[in-house]
């Protein structure tokens, strides 16, 4: 009983030391170096802002620091995870935002997670990415958000229960998850190849959607861009097998990113936002480098002939009943405006027939289209594509099953056995949050 | 890519009237087989992308509020089975064959809303089908403009004919008894 006792007082005693060891930030690893702790001069912040732009885009900082509707920079925008609500915090030059903050603790904040004062933030902010940048792209990137306009914004409270709302308790999963030290380029790989895995790894942190996350919600470092459930739907797998199953070479995925469009369909629901905020703006150069990169090739893919159709996989077979009824539902609802043979109409509508959502492992994001509809998009050289209305009250879940399996079957190339379940499952996840006004 | 013309029965009720069987081809849109092959041209043709929203009709179920369909970009075979009013189905005859406006029409002509009438078909749909919604579940006196304006908002008229439109329909409720609460 009292080696009992005493091993108890022990592990509270080692725990409690644990407690103050992470709390006094003694484990903290930093990787910002002592030279940003002069000030850039006035001139210098000049010089570096136009860079700064482009790191800003490449990084996507717009997208999470500004509110739908809100003031720029300003920050505001709710993030839903599973500990709570995080918002978005105000990065513009006012005193709400990062009107105050010294170059070394921008760059402690970015690469380290840690804000002045100590303040730890949450990995929702995707420093453990931004701890590859360089530190001449941080300052680029400070030099640039600190010339923006002033938004005084109040920051919005984020709504975490307890622990979670405990900052200090961060520098345990920093710990855990924050890497002690950044990506070296590797000489074995081309200039290309490791220009792309900057791009895709320290500043568009791919991952943060496309990798799956453990419990604690770091990244599975071992599964690294294989895809996982964001909200609902699908970050597919973009490996290079992940990206061969959806239709993608190099040179279609870098037009991808910079058009929103290609034969494998537009971008929508959070890749929308991807493209329209981040990539989009980005050089050809970076967006070429990433695509090879993501398909792990040291020299360019070959150039696509725009005016080679894309090949539709193969279909599988499907039961002529479901096939029949789905024909039904296809031909009634969707050959409007996708086309008898799903070839889709030129800024109107996408294409199925060579379309990635429907060969995706999991078909959520293309059920969620049917049900709630999509918003009109908007892409670079004044190309669009019109709002698709939502189909939740015109299709019941085994006419939506039938419908989903025969468009996975026949043009997604899969074998597909969804049942009327599983179609109850996305429309329950549904929110009025999803349903596009058309 | 052609596929050859595969003729497929349809029978649906057209203005309370049950049309067909008759053959259509597979992938006719509603559409054109409202204008082709019932003559009824009033679902108009404006955009073809599901857009407009000039083209829509009424479907009505027993026991439901009816709800809008665009018949550019939804296939004729579709509405096997189902009850259709287009707008052609909206006046009352009367027994000395003169006809009587609905109280949706009247109020557009009252309140001049429309000016070339292109889109008046759709707008007279969808203001039909939101006074069908009011009758089964009224909305505060307040809440009439913003309900008025998301019923109507899908609906583009070229000639920006949208204020008296608007108007129109927003009176037409307040006007209309069990449509509105307190």
């Amino acid at each position: 009983m009292r080696k009992i006792l005493l091993a108890a007082a022990g592990l509270a005693l080692g725990g409690a030391a644990l407690i103050g060891l992470l709390a006094s930030g003694a484990l903290e690893r930093s990787v910002v170096s002592r030279a940003v702790e002069t000030p850039l001069g006035a001139d210098q912040i000049q010089a570096l802002a136009p860079r700064g732009a482009a790191v800003a885009a490449a990084a996507d900082c717009y997208a999470c620091h500004t509110a739908r509707g809100g003031a720029p920079w300003a920050g505001g925008m709710p993030f839903e995870t599973p500990f709570g609500t995080i918002h978005a915090t105000n990065i513009s030059p006012s005193p709400e935002g990062i009107g105050g903050w010294s170059r070394a603790e921008f760059h402690r904040a970015l690469r380290d997670g840690i804000a002045p004062g100590g303040r730890h933030l949450y990995p929702a902010m995707p420093y453990t990415a931004y701890r590859g940048m360089t530190e001449g792209d941080v300052d680029a990137l400070y030099a640039y958000l600190i010339t923006r306009e002033k938004m005084p914004v109040a920051n919005r409270p984020n709504g975490l229960a307890f622990p979670f709302d405990q900052r200090w308790t961060l520098s345990a999963w920093n710990l855990l998850h924050l890497p002690a030290a950044v990506a070296v380029p590797d000489p074995t790989r081309s200039d290309l190849w490791n220009r792309g895995r900057y791009v895709a790894e320290a500043l568009g942190h791919c991952g943060e959607c496309h990798t799956p996350r453990n419990l604690m919600q770091g990244l599975r470092g071992e599964a690294a861009l294989t895809g996982a459930v964001i909200e609902g739907l699908e970050a597919p797998d973009i490996t290079p097998a992940g990206l061969a199953r959806m239709g993608f070479a190099p040179a279609s995925l870098a037009r991808f990113m910079g058009t929103g469009l290609s034969a494998q369909g537009g971008a929508t629901h959070q890749m929308f936002e991807v493209v329209h905020y981040s990539t989009r703006h980005m050089a050809r150069a970076d967006l070429a480098a990433m695509a090879a990169y993501l398909f792990d090739r040291d020299a360019p893919g070959p150039e696509m002939d725009p005016a080679v159709p894309a090949a539709a996989p193969a279909p599988t077979p499907l039961a002529a009943a479901v096939s029949g009824r789905a024909r039904a539902s296809y031909d009634g609802l969707c050959a409007g405006c996708h086309g008898a043979q799903g070839e889709g109409i030129p800024h109107v509508s996408v294409a199925l027939r060579t379309n990635a959502g429907l060969r995706t492992a999991s078909p959520a994001s293309v059920v969620r289209a049917v049900l709630a509809g999509l918003p009109a998009q908007t892409f670079p050289g004044g190309e669009r594509m019109e709002a698709m209305p939502g189909f939740a009250a015109d299709l019941d879940d085994a006419a939506l099953a039938d419908l989903t399996n025969w468009m996975r079957t026949e043009w997604g190339g899969q074998a597909s056995t969804l049942s009327p379940q599983d179609m109850a499952a996305i429309r329950a996840a549904i929110t009025p949050r999803h349903a596009a006004r058309d | 890519m052609t596929t050859p013309i595969q003729d497929q029965a349809l029978s649906l009720t057209v203005n309370g009237v049950p049309v067909g069987p008759m053959p259509v081809p597979r992938g006719t849109s509603m559409q054109e087989f409202l204008h082709e092959w019932l003559g009824l041209t009033g679902a108009r043709m404006g955009c073809g992308q599901g857009i407009c929203n000039a083209c829509t009709v009424m479907v009505e179920e027993d026991g439901k509020v009816p709800r809008e369909m665009r018949t550019c970009i939804t296939g004729a075979h579709w509405f096997e089975g189902r009850r259709v009013r287009t707008v052609e189905g909206h006046a009352r005859e009367e027994a000395d064959g003169s006809l009587t406006l609905s109280p949706v029409q009247t109020a557009f002509v009252e309140a001049f809303a429309f000016q070339c009438g292109y889109c008046t078909p759709g707008f007279v749909t969808a203001a039909t089908v939101l006074i069908q919604r009011l009758k089964a579940a009224p909305v505060p006196r307040d809440a009439v403009e913003a309900v008025v304006t998301e019923a109507l908002d899908h609906h583009i008229c070229r000639c920006t004919g949208y204020v008296r439109y608007h108007t129109a329909v927003r009176d037409l409720v307040l006007a209309t008894p069990g449509l509105v609460t307190a």
